[in-house]
């Protein structure tokens, strides 16, 4: 009779079955790690296509002395993960390098197919003596330092560094207030003051604009006002005559102007009187 | 004269497993090896390939893939022919230790840095998290691969017939 042989039913030792079931939760493991790593890299992939767009960048003048620069931006999470924590800063400087302002966004979580819309707004001080005064008065190229951070599926921080230069178009570009020759006889002296400017901002400068002639010994001598309604790209050049005070001579002092609209009053450079 | 019928005879107890042939294993090695080799030298290097070519700095050197991938494709064929033997335990944790070290040498280069073409932004992205979680599967095989070192030193061929059933 030939022998039967028959599977054992013997219990595997301790040892194998721990030993055994150790290599069967790496294997797990490792399935679920690289199924975690395939589905990162595709929305990783997503988020990258969708982009940071920015949007409605906008120069306009804020409260007294300055001018604000606002808007937002948006980032697609199209993936399956949070991107968490996110985080912005931005640094501005002008063309000679002397810092301006900075900006801050965050912290916050952009969900899974979601969006989000972050705004921001840069306050920067156009003062007569502040550092951003040229910003009223000349084009310029802005150095923009921006730098952000985030997590992105919850294991991967992700931090971004960007430096660009952006364009400034100045609202009264090539400004210029000039003080002519008085004219007149007697004691009722007349001097011929002149304005002229571009605007190569985006927003239009509408208010008015007062001057003050100041004596060298500073001394108020008259002055008046300007309206305004210049447009984006528009060249304003005015003129009017200013009554002087009695006995005070421009010579030698200096042009004060200041404008004012909505948002309240921006003292623009002094101009010396020749 | 009578007796319990052989037919009943527990295989433990005739030596009840059936090893492959080393040709055989071998073969079985070699078709392990063709997904190995592409999960870890064919794809990474296809990969890196592309982004170079794109002319973005590369994370981690090709030849630094190939070597480790290489290395860790010999050890785990190596271990896979020899598993009805007593270096299957000890090739176990060679090759988790290999896989650890590794994993360890990838965390160095963490995180990875590199400037857009044009040189206007630079993104750095961290992965060392994510290393250190996929540190637990070699570390797991690790310990599975002790006890098999001590199973087999404390009995030999305890395991076989239930790694190689008849």
């Amino acid at each position: 009779m030939a022998a039967l042989v028959v599977p054992t039913h013997r219990r595997p030792p301790a040892i194998y079955r721990a030993a055994r079931a150790l290599r069967w939760v790496s294997a797990i493991v490792l399935v679920v790690l690289i199924l975690y790593a395939g589905t990162v890299a595709y929305s990783a992939t997503e988020v990258a296509r969708s982009s940071v767009q920015s949007r409605s960048l906008s120069a306009s003048f804020a409260a007294n002395g300055t001018v604000e620069v606002g808007g937002s931006f948006t980032l697609s999470n199209p993936g399956l993960y949070p991107i968490q924590t996110v985080t912005l800063t931005a640094r501005i400087a002008n063309g000679a390098g002397v810092f301006l302002g900075k900006l801050g966004v965050g912290p916050t979580d952009i969900a899974p197919s979601s969006t989000g819309v972050f705004p921001f707004a840069l306050y920067l001080p156009v003062s007569a003596s502040g550092p951003a005064v040229s910003l009223l008065t000349e084009d310029q190229y802005l150095d923009v330092n921006a730098w952000g951070n985030a997590t992105y599926a919850y294991l991967f921080p992700i931090s971004v560094s960007l430096s660009e230069s952006r364009s400034w178009g100045a609202p009264f570009e090539g400004f210029q207030a000039t003080v002519g020759t008085p004219s007149g006889s007697g004691g009722a002296l007349t001097v011929p003051v002149t304005v002229t400017f571009s605007n190569h901002a985006g927003s239009p400068d509408v208010g008015t604009l007062t001057f003050v002639i100041e004596s060298s010994n500073y001394v108020d001598c008259g002055g008046g006002a300007f309206s305004l309604d210049v447009p984006p790209g528009g060249f304003y050049d005015q003129s009017q005559n200013v009554a002087l005070s009695s006995g005070c001579s421009p010579a030698g002092g200096q042009l004060f102007t200041t404008y004012s609209n909505a948002g309240g009053t921006t003292p623009l450079p002094p101009e010396a009187i020749p | 004269m009578s007796g319990p019928p052989r037919a009943f005879v527990p295989m433990q107890e005739t030596g009840g497993y059936q090893i492959p042939s080393l040709g055989y294993r071998i073969l079985v090695a070699a078709l392990l090896l063709i997904p190995s080799f592409f999960l870890l030298v064919a794809l990474p290097v296809a990969a890196l390939t592309f982004v170079n070519s794109r002319g973005i700095a590369l994370p981690i050197s090709i030849v630094a893939v190939i070597v480790w991938g290489f290395l860790l494709l010999g050890v785990g064929t190596a271990r896979s022919i020899l598993k009805p033997t007593r270096a299957y335990g000890p090739l176990s944790v060679a090759a988790s230790l290999v896989s650890l070290l590794y994993l360890l040498y990838l965390i160095t280069l963490s995180p990875y840095r590199f400037v857009v073409p044009g040189g206007s932004a630079s993104i750095a992205a961290g992965y060392s998290m994510f290393l250190e979680l996929v540190m637990i599967v070699p570390a797991i095989g690790l310990v599975a691969g002790l006890l098999t070192t001590v199973e087999d030193a404390r009995a030999p061929k305890e395991r076989l017939p239930f790694d190689y059933p008849a």
